[in-house]
């Protein structure tokens, strides 16, 4: 069929070539792509089957039928491949913060990460040093434990009526902070919240309770770092900087722990 | 007949069955949501209370919090000027720098020795080795101190000791 057409093609005048072939070479261009396989390699854990160790588990897939983030493969494995394959995932736009795993040794949302289409392979784990509920599943139920206990809500004792103002400079101050979608991919790349996560907060709860520290409408600023006043919840953090370096939304939750072991250094 | 009989025997069977089961199934969730175990388990999950609790807070202290961490930090930034001064002028004649350095360094890696062991060797998850190490850590540090008061008072000292090493 191609060929017939280029061999009319090469009869026809040039002059009325484009107009008169339009249509079949616009048949000629829904030749298939080339296939792009490219190999991942995901962990597998199924808590039906204890006595089996975590394994890694190999899929090939073509890149040229695939959307171009890492969610998109998972999903596409999933589908096509493997349906008892098991991950988080809801907005594939990065705001929900369901789809944080370990892509190629860094935490990040798989639906933020790129397909890297030079590697031979993709090696997907899920979040670090977390109890693994299945596959790519880690247990946070410890994550939000955390987060509650360091009261994430405005707290004042006589709040107004209707609206709470706050100056420009000092909404300001919450920039970078409120962000957060609390995805724990900063929490569990902390070696500090490895070995201690029982008593240590970790950067995402410690960031957020700055935050709220940090607002000028919130009047519990001083019981809320007289909390933090001991050993193990704040200041286990030895300034690693690897919550900065993951942060799939590019925030700095050392930054504000920083900020926040000043302010309590200064009182 | 048989068949009639299995069945009328079967049928209450089935049915208590099912109301035992209902009435079961409070009990399975709050089973699920009470976790009783509140020691630290080696390797096991350490969830503390339900799940909808928050996590909890030790006793608040300022000199295990911002007192220790601003202590910490003042001195580690204050060896630097320390060290200095030390190899700068003579130690003989100003023993009081001499000793204020040997002093200085060795809380400096107190400090920095017990941070390891709380990040690492824990009590908590080592009841045993944690406090063996951290009482070794106690002692090793005061006989530093007094050997070092020693080595100061009665020999070279510390300043004049690295000199000498240093150009040795």
């Amino acid at each position: 069929m191609q060929s017939l057409a280029r061999n009319t093609l090469s009869a026809r005048p040039s002059a009325i070539r484009g107009f008169a072939t339009s249509a079949a070479r616009s048949q000629a261009a829904a030749v298939q792509k080339p296939i792009q396989t490219k190999e991942f390699k995901i962990y597998r854990w199924n808590p039906d089957e204890p006595e089996k160790k975590p394994t890694l588990q190999s899929y090939k897939i073509d890149l040229n039928q695939c959307g171009p983030m890492v969610l998109d493969a998972l999903i596409k494995i999933k589908t096509d491949l493997d349906p008892t394959l098991t991950f988080r995932r809801s907005c594939r736009e990065g705001i929900c913060g369901s789809c944080a795993m370990n892509i190629d040794g860094q935490n990040t949302l798989a639906c933020l990460c790129r397909i890297d289409r030079g590697a031979k392979d993709t090696k997907i784990y899920p979040l670090p040093h977390m109890y693994i509920v299945k596959d790519l599943v880690p247990d946070l139920t410890l994550f939000y434990k955390q987060y509650k206990s360091i009261e994430p809500y405005l707290k004042h004792p006589n709040p107004p009526e209707r609206e709470f103002y706050q100056s420009q400079e000092d909404r300001k101050k919450l920039d970078g902070l409120y962000e957060c979608i609390l995805c724990a991919c900063c929490t569990t790349s902390c070696p500090s919240y490895w070995w201690n996560q029982d008593e240590y907060l970790g950067p995402a709860t410690l960031m957020q309770a700055y935050r709220w520290i940090a607002d000028s409408r919130d009047a519990f600023g001083a019981e809320r770092k007289e909390k933090l006043q001991n050993e193990m919840s704040m200041y286990r953090c030895h300034t690693i900087f690897n919550c900065t370096r993951t942060c799939p939304k590019g925030l700095n939750p050392a930054a504000a722990i920083a900020k926040l072991k000043l302010e309590m250094a200064a009182e | 007949m048989s068949t009639s009989l299995l069945l009328r025997s079967s049928f209450p069977r089935h049915i208590s069955a099912a109301v035992s089961r209902r009435a079961a199934l409070p009990a399975v969730i709050q089973a699920r949501n009470v976790s009783t175990s509140t020691e630290y388990v080696p390797g096991g999950p350490i969830i503390r209370g339900t799940v909808n609790d928050p996590t909890t807070f030790p006793t608040p202290s300022k000199s295990h919090g911002s007192y220790h961490w601003a202590f910490e930090r003042l001195l580690s930034a204050g060896l630097i000027p320390l060290t200095g001064a030390a190899f700068a002028v003579s130690p003989t004649a100003y023993p009081l720098i001499d000793g204020l350095l040997a002093v200085s360094l060795v809380v400096h890696s107190h400090i920095g020795f017990d941070s390891v062991l709380v990040d690492y060797l824990h009590k908590r998850k080592f009841p045993i080795i944690g406090p063996v190490a951290s009482w070794s850590l106690k002692f090793a540090t005061i006989g530093t101190l007094v050997g070092l008061y020693q080595f100061n008072t009665q020999d070279i000292g510390l300043t004049e000791l690295i000199v000498k090493v240093w150009t040795a």
